[in-house]
């Protein structure tokens, strides 16, 4: 049963900022309200404000230009999904999103929703780490940019300040002959992924040599993570399958996954090896393509 | 403190007072008496209360109603023109892909805003349009073959 | 040319219209002038001593019309059992101990459900926790606590089944072979959840609505637990969204509802919500089975021993029945020498198993049909020809327990080796996998102690020729109401659109058991056929006289058409009959009665289906994770009456039995249900549904109206063990316990490596 709250619907961003600022802790945010409708009927959350911003226009937009590509965080996974800006590299978005929860959820619900509530196995946080993505976020006193990967600080908690309100993911320019490619691991299709993998690698010219890897695993921690260690055993290396077997292998020993109904953490950490392997190897032919 | 929603449902115009915690399901199953749409789950992932808003298939249990003031919604009760049954009602029945019908409004409903986004739609997307819904009664194979029909053009719709 | 006119035909479903439109209105939808919300109480332990409960806040708060609790129950335990009072041990509304994590112990009814959930908060709820056992292994044991009074080590019913003699079999067995399996459970997962609007007036009847699979049961159960009359209560299914096992007996929606009812003298709507529904109505029952299995070497089976314990969680239900039924059909569909079967049920304080579609059969058939492809493979015989080797037969008995009449089995095994050769060789880490199974048309024990007729059917002719009938079998998207329309309308010999049935309200339909064991088709049907039948009749005393025909000669009606069957276009309108007969009998109504209980067949099942699926999987061997590619099902339902529906009961058993099978499950811990959510919950969606193809049969059962017989629950029976025995031919690994999880698979995968590895090294 959700509890009573007063509902504020501000117009631009500018009010939203201050009515947050005003409230804080006592208010909470909310777009498409996907994640938040439901912890409200579970009576998990109970906030006595609740500050609307599904449709301030400048919370949506996908804006492509030569520094990259700027999505408002309002702006839904369907349109991302279906958005003529997603392709080269950038596909990977369309085809994360295409597996994310089922076309209803997309329709309303909004990137911005999703990695502010930081579900460890959420499928956008890999992917967009991957495209070395920062997000932004505002306030009254101004605004500041991160890293994603710096964005999450645990399990459903985030960076931000009791009166910031997300506002945008940044993605950079994506440099010449990179692939990029997500994987999610499930065992029925649209269900949160027991294991995510997002690899993007950039080759050097012609010779099939790694000059830049990034590799992102969700589900497998408390937060996304990066497997560092992993990217080291590819990075400025010639690519081959064995190698991208040892990656595999680094990343599963990098993970820290737990165990839960969905599948133990010894599974998860075997499904690391073989989808890092798959989804480099996916990334590998993309970037060759490129 | 409730406030006002001004909301455009089936064609019809709708001035209502609700309290902000007012789901849209809500408003229309109890303000409107709309019993159509389906509440058959507390966590949004089922599918049986989706109904058209602005043209996209929403699942009308997870939108607070006052996030739709100014929106036009269509529910099952808005399918058929007149006394005739839209082309995706006459396929279901046809096709026995309606057994207890719980899930079938939600699933029409989806089906319908599948087809208007993508009216060449194929079995894999087909599949996908309603990948959404779950039927525990029918193994969705049927709904499959009614809708591929509609694509197919084996029923007219009645403008 | 059919010889039918009506059935076999592919008709739209009766109430469809209004289900596709949005007019359909379910109990939930429905809103009666003064109506009241209520919300249940339900206990947070798995096992505690009720000390006291207070309800003073709750009753003053405003918008409260109405708290109830065990003290305002009559004090009777219930249960489906009926002739076995020691089984009928659910209080529903708990007096003075819980037994599990959502036991009710009180309920609210408000002026809606905000208040009446608000109110629940204020009710005051002093327990005494004790000690709780989950594990039936446990549960049997000298030191786990007692749950139920009077009930040694836990052990709620046994059940026994033997012929021939197994022992002595075993010692001329040329291979034997022993396996555990454990069946996991299963929740129904309806898309409508239990509920009911139960309204008292103020003469004290009672009227509820209610989703069901049997008004009648509703009906009787209620008045043994309210202290009533049978005919002051009256029980209406409007339309229910789906049931499959899991709302044929009282459940607390209805129960507390009625109660809070009685209290003020207005209609109370309860609603469980999902999570309710899911942890505290009932579910498939989970089974630890042992079987020990015997063959000569040319594959002929000569003894089968089944043991079986059950997690029977916290009441009886109807836990005793597939406690039997998983007995009786482990020795589906061959034929043994030599059976022995022991069950046995131990309560334990989790959730009570109790009926889901196939009722013990989907657990029998899984762990039966696995350990018949291991013996195939020890033998190096063809799955199918240890199949046809052993197969059950037309007019074959099984000694003590059934009469088999008709039986398709061998025709199904045809079929689907055919289609598996059809299939050709396939890809690596691609396997087929069968499994055949044999179900009952409905059960012929009335354990449920009732003096009427199984089925009963009243036929009307109206003077138009257009016919009501009232049958009090229930219509919960299974289409009995299609396909008794249309049983109706071939035997009277008029238009399926001619007739209208009503259904289900205990205050004008004759009583039927109802929805479960698959028996409406058969023994519903039956009735009808013989109403349809009674009133038949009584037209064609009149059309004789005024056709005028020869002694010699018989009528039949098709079409409308009265005509002598032997010279079909001499005869004479239907509905010129019609008002021939009305007037002939001085204005009296045209009603024709039926009814049907089987008789002398048995002590099972007065008709068996049969028939045999083939899973096509292909496994992904690095990870585990399958797919199910393909079902193929030969099956013999006997006489197809209403196709439609039969193609929707198969297609959708196997997304059940396919989910059984792959990834559907209630684990629990320390008594709590750790999935109670969906989206948490497993199962089949669109696009990890199969291809899937229907392969038919003709047979002819001579107990069912027409040749018919269920279809179903045994359509629900083979996908799990189907599926086992695909994996195994896909990559050589099995796996003994459901649901089949790539995790699964992935670790026997290992398993085999390593074990090949050694073999590896040893040769060296």
């Amino acid at each position: 049963m959700i509890k009573d709250f007063e509902l504020f619907t501000p117009k631009t961003l500018d009010e939203a900022l201050t009515l947050l600022d005003k409230y804080k802790d006592e208010c909470k945010v909310i777009a498409g309200g996907q994640t938040l409708i439901l912890l409200m009927r579970e009576g998990l959350i109970t906030p006595k404000y609740v500050l609307n911003i599904k449709r301030i226009p400048e919370l949506s937009h996908i804006k492509s230009g030569k520094n990259g590509v700027r999505i408002g965080a309002a702006t839904t996974h369907r349109a991302i999904e279906k958005s003529p800006v997603m392709k080269k590299a950038l596909k990977v978005l369309a085809e994360m999103e295409k597996r994310l929860s089922y076309i209803e959820t997309r329709n309303w619900g909004t990137i911005g929703g999703n990695l502010c509530n930081a579900d460890p196995a959420g499928d956008p946080a890999p992917a967009l780490m991957a495209l070395k993505a920062s997000v932004k976020m505002a306030s009254v006193s101004g605004e500041r940019t991160m890293a994603l990967e710096d964005f999450f600080l645990g399990a459903h908690k985030t960076a931000l300040k009791p009166n910031e309100i997300l506002t945008e993911i940044q993605i950079p320019s994506v440099p010449p002959r990179t692939g990029v490619a997500y994987d999610k691991f499930n065992i029925i299709e649209g269900t949160v992924a027991t294991a995510g993998v997002a690899v993007s690698m950039t080759l050097k010219s012609g010779d099939g040599v790694c000059d830049d890897v990034r590799i992102a695993l969700g589900g497998l921690a408390r937060t996304p993570m990066l497997a560092k260690k992993a990217e080291k055993v590819l990075r400025g290396k010639k690519i081959t399958d064995s190698l991208l077997k040892q990656a595999g292998q680094k990343a599963s020993a990098e993970a820290k996954p737990i165990s839960d109904i969905s599948a133990s953490a010894e599974y998860r950490r075997e499904l690391v090896k073989v989808m890092v392997a798959r989804t480099g190897s996916e990334a590998f032919a993309r970037a060759k393509k490129a | 403190m409730k406030e006002i929603l001004k909301i455009k449902v089936n064609g019809q115009s709708h001035e209502l007072l609700v309290k902000p915690k007012t789901l849209l399901l809500e408003v229309l199953r109890d303000h409107l008496g709309l019993t159509g749409t389906k509440r058959a789950c507390d966590s949004g992932a089922c599918g049986a209360c989706t109904v058209i808003l602005d043209g996209m298939a929403v699942k009308s249990c997870s939108i607070l109603a006052l996030q739709a003031d100014g929106s036009e919604v269509m529910t099952i009760e808005g399918l058929a023109t007149g006394n005739e049954l839209h082309p995706l009602q006459k396929a279901f029945l046809d096709h026995g892909a309606v057994q207890c019908g719980f899930c079938t409004p939600g699933m029409l409903m989806s089906s319908k805003a599948m087809l208007d986004e993508n009216p060449k739609a194929n079995k894999q997307q087909i599949k996908e349009g309603i990948d959404g819904h779950i039927c525990r009664c029918t193994g969705y194979n049927s709904l499959v073959r009614a809708i591929t029909d509609v694509v197919k053009g084996e029923y007219k719709e009645v403008k | 040319m059919s010889k039918y006119s009506v059935i076999g035909t592919r008709v739209n479903m009766v109430g469809g219209t209004d289900k596709v439109t949005g007019n359909a209105k379910y109990t939930t939808d429905i809103n009666l002038p003064g109506m009241l919300y209520g919300k249940i109480l339900r206990s947070p332990h798995p096992h505690a001593k009720i000390l006291r409960i207070d309800t003073r806040k709750a009753e003053k708060m405003v918008g409260v019309k109405a708290v109830v609790t065990g003290k305002d129950t009559i004090g009777k335990k219930q249960g489906i059992w009926r002739r076995f009072p020691e089984l009928c041990d659910e209080e529903i509304l708990c007096r003075t101990k819980v037994r599990f994590i959502g036991d009710p112990v009180a309920s609210v009814a408000a002026i809606d459900e905000d208040t009446a959930e608000e109110a629940l908060e204020l009710i005051k709820v002093d327990y005494e926790v004790l000690p709780a056992v989950f594990d039936p292994m446990e549960a049997i044991t000298e030191e786990a606590p007692q749950i139920h009074e009077g009930v040694e080590l836990n052990i709620n019913v046994n059940r026994h089944i033997e012929w021939g003699n197994v022992d002595d079999a075993f010692k001329k067995c040329d291979h034997i072979r022993e396996d555990q399996f454990v069946c996991s459970s299963q929740a129904h997962m309806c898309m409508e959840t239990h509920c009911a609007i139960a309204s008292f007036d103020y003469n004290g009847k009672l009227t509820v609505w209610t989703s069901t699979q049997s008004s009648y049961y509703i009906q009787v159960l209620l008045m043994g637990m309210l202290g009533m009359r049978e005919g002051d209560i009256r029980v209406i299914n409007p339309y229910t969204g789906g049931g499959f096992g899991s709302k044929f007996e009282l459940d607390s929606a209805q129960f507390c509802a009625s109660l809070l009812s009685k209290k003020v003298c207005k209609p109370v709507k309860i609603v469980l919500n999902r999570m309710e529904e899911f942890t505290a109505t009932k579910r498939r029952t989970p089974m630890y089975y042992f079987l020990k299995l015997g063959a000569k070497k040319d594959g002929t089976l000569l003894a089968k021993e089944v043991r079986v314990i059950t997690e029977g969680g916290a009441y009886t239900a109807m836990g005793a029945t597939a406690l039997y039924l998983t007995g009786f059909f482990s020795s589906f569909p061959y034929k043994y020498p030599n059976y022995r079967y022991d069950g046995y049920r131990a309560y334990t304080n989790t959730q009570t198993s109790s009926a889901m579609r196939g009722f013990g059969a989907p657990q029998s058939t899984f762990v039966g049909e696995s350990q018949l492809d291991m013996m195939a493979d020890d033998l190096g015989i063809d799955p199918i020809e240890i199949r046809r080797k052993n197969g059950m037969t037309p007019d074959y008995v099984v000694p003590g327990q059934a009469f088999i009449q008709s039986c398709g089995l061998h025709q199904c095994l045809d079929k689907i080796e055919a289609h598996i050769k059809g299939r050709g060789k396939l890809p690596p880490n691609r396997g087929i996998g069968i499994a055949a199974y044999g179900f009952m048309s409905g059960g012929i024990f009335n354990w449920f102690d009732t003096p009427y007729a199984f089925s009963a059917a009243i036929v009307k002719i109206n003077i138009d020729g257009k016919v009501d009938v009232f049958t009090g079998a229930n219509e919960i998207g299974q289409g009995s109401d299609t396909t008794l329309s249309l049983i109706c309308a071939e035997e009277l010999g008029v238009n399926f659109d001619d007739i209208r049935i009503h259904s289900a309200d205990t205050g004008i339909c004759p009583a039927d058991l109802g929805a479960w064991g698959s028996r409406q088709t058969l023994m519903s049907g039956n009735a009808v056929k013989m109403a349809a039948a009674d009133a038949k009749r009584q037209l064609m005393e009149f059309a004789a006289a005024k056709l005028g025909v020869n002694i010699v000669y018989d009528l039949d009606i098709k079409d409308g058409w009265i005509h002598l069957i032997d010279r079909p276009e001499r005869g004479v309108s239907y509905f010129d009959i019609v008002k021939a007969a009305i007037r002939g009998k001085d204005g009296e109504t045209i009603i024709g009665r039926g009814h049907y209980t089987p008789h002398r067949k048995g002590m099972i099942s007065p008709a068996y289906s049969f028939g045999i699926q083939a899973a096509e999987v292909e496994v992904d061997p690095e990870t585990g994770k399958y797919k199910l590619l393909r079902a193929t099902t030969a099956h013999d339902s006997g006489q197809v009456i209403n196709p439609v529906g039969i193609e929707g009961q198969l297609e959708g058993a196997i997304m059940m039995a396919g989910g059984y099978g792959y990834c559907e499950d209630q684990p629990h811990e320390n008594g709590r249900i750790l999935n109670p959510a969906i989206g948490d919950y497993q199962l089949i969606r669109s696009l990890d549904m199969p291809e899937t193809n229907i392969l038919e049969i003709d047979t002819y059962e001579p107990e069912g109206p027409f040749g018919a017989k269920e279809a179903g629950e045994g359509l629900t029976n083979p996908t799990a063990g189907a599926i086992g025995n695909a994996i195994y031919k896909a990559v050589g690994v099995r796996i003994n316990t459901l649901p089949i999880t790539p995790e699964k698979v992935f670790k026997a995968l290992k398993e085999k490596e390593k074990k090949e590895k050694k073999k590896k090294k040893k040769k060296k």
